[in-house]
């Protein structure tokens, strides 16, 4: 930190280090302890306005002004109440959105096709060693036997 | 780095105001601008409470200095928010909410000026006429409306820095974007506002 940049702070930021860019208050501050005097006619003078801000009455916020506001916010969608809505924002904390809410109707109407069109069965129409086994457990020989008994 | 412990040993005998706005922009809650952004886009009424006590009043006090008139301050703060609730849906983390929020209403303060004042603002004369009288004692009051008067009869482009940065305690980068110039343009503006207040009120001193 040279002493004009010292000077350019406190110029256009005041007196109050706080008031300082962060990246170089702590180096402007180091600067300022080595040469006190250097800089106490700047800080004097800067410091008399830093007061004068601080005598700056404001009226208070317009009561009410916050509820005016809000009153134009946007509501939550009636649609998401219940537990369907919950399970929303737990699925998706920041909103269904692209492609996110993409991806998760292109997996449902994946997951229904795959439903409704695939077989019962992985082999339909053929018995099973599983079934075999149910049957003769029944008395049948096998599916065929099973339902010829019950059609008659 | 605590910010009031270094107060304290640099300032020593009293809280700034500039100490005082960062304090109270501060994190108010556990969870990020983001989060809170989103959940307000959606509706949530607690994150649209947070967001309004927590910039409201940075907008609206913004606005009242540029404008100096309550109701048109009022009016630029909720078309600030208006703006802000059609933005959230589509919000994207390019900017702090304080950053997109202060440049709406200044920009909407511009507009309003630019119609009310057809003459470009930094042409102003830099010369001001004090129409209190110095000699006088001045009351708290007085001195207050002494200081706004001063700060008043700055050129546009100073005013808007010193009430971002120095009242309204907005960091140089910040305070930058908002106005849409560089941090050196900043600090110049700030800098030039400063001595012509300062000379003034010296002036007012050995008056």
């Amino acid at each position: 930190m040279k002493d004009e940049r010292l000077y350019d702070l406190i110029a256009a930021y005041g007196a109050e280090p706080m008031a300082w860019p962060e990246d170089e208050r702590d180096a402007a501050m180091v600067h300022l302890k080595a040469h006190p005097d250097r800089f106490a006619v700047a800080l004097d003078e800067a410091r008399a306005l830093d007061l004068a801000f601080e005598r700056e009455a404001l009226p208070d916020v317009p009561a009410g002004l916050a509820e005016r506001i809000l009153e134009a916010a946007p509501a939550a969608h009636s649609a998401l109440a219940g537990w369907a809505g919950r399970l929303r924002e737990m699925v998706f904390p920041n909103g269904l959105r692209w492609p996110a809410g993409a991806t998760a109707a292109a997996l449902v109407m994946g997951v229904s096709a795959g439903i409704f069109s695939a077989p019962a069965t992985a082999d339909d129409g053929y018995q099973t060693a599983e079934e075999e086994v149910v049957y003769a457990a029944l008395g049948y020989d096998g599916f065929e036997a099973y339902i010829q008994e019950v059609d008659e | 780095m605590d910010l009031t412990a270094c107060a304290g040993a640099e300032a020593g005998k009293f809280l700034p105001r500039i100490l005082r706005q960062r304090r109270y922009c501060g994190p108010v809650s556990g969870i990020s601008e983001r989060d809170q952004i989103a959940r307000a886009a959606a509706g949530d009424r607690t994150a649209q409470t947070a967001l309004v006590n927590r910039h409201m009043p940075v907008v609206w006090r913004v606005a009242f200095r540029m404008l100096r008139d309550r109701q048109e301050a009022e009016d630029v703060t909720q078309e600030t928010f208006l703006r802000a609730w059609k933005m959230l849906p589509d919000w994207e983390e390019r900017a702090k909410f304080s950053t997109w929020a202060c440049t709406v209403a200044i920009n909407l303060c511009r507009d309003r000026l630019k119609k009310k004042k057809p003459v470009l603002m930094d042409e102003l004369p830099e010369q001001i006429d004090i129409s209190l009288r110095p000699e006088q004692a001045l009351s708290q009051k007085q001195a207050s409306a002494h200081i706004t008067a001063l700060v008043d009869r700055l050129p546009e482009r100073q005013k808007e820095a010193l009430t971002l940065s120095a009242f309204e305690g907005l960091g140089n980068i910040e305070a930058a974007e908002v106005m849409g110039i560089s941090v050196e343009a900043l600090e110049s503006l700030l800098a030039r506002g400063r001595r012509k207040l300062r000379l003034e009120l010296a002036a007012d001193s050995d008056a």
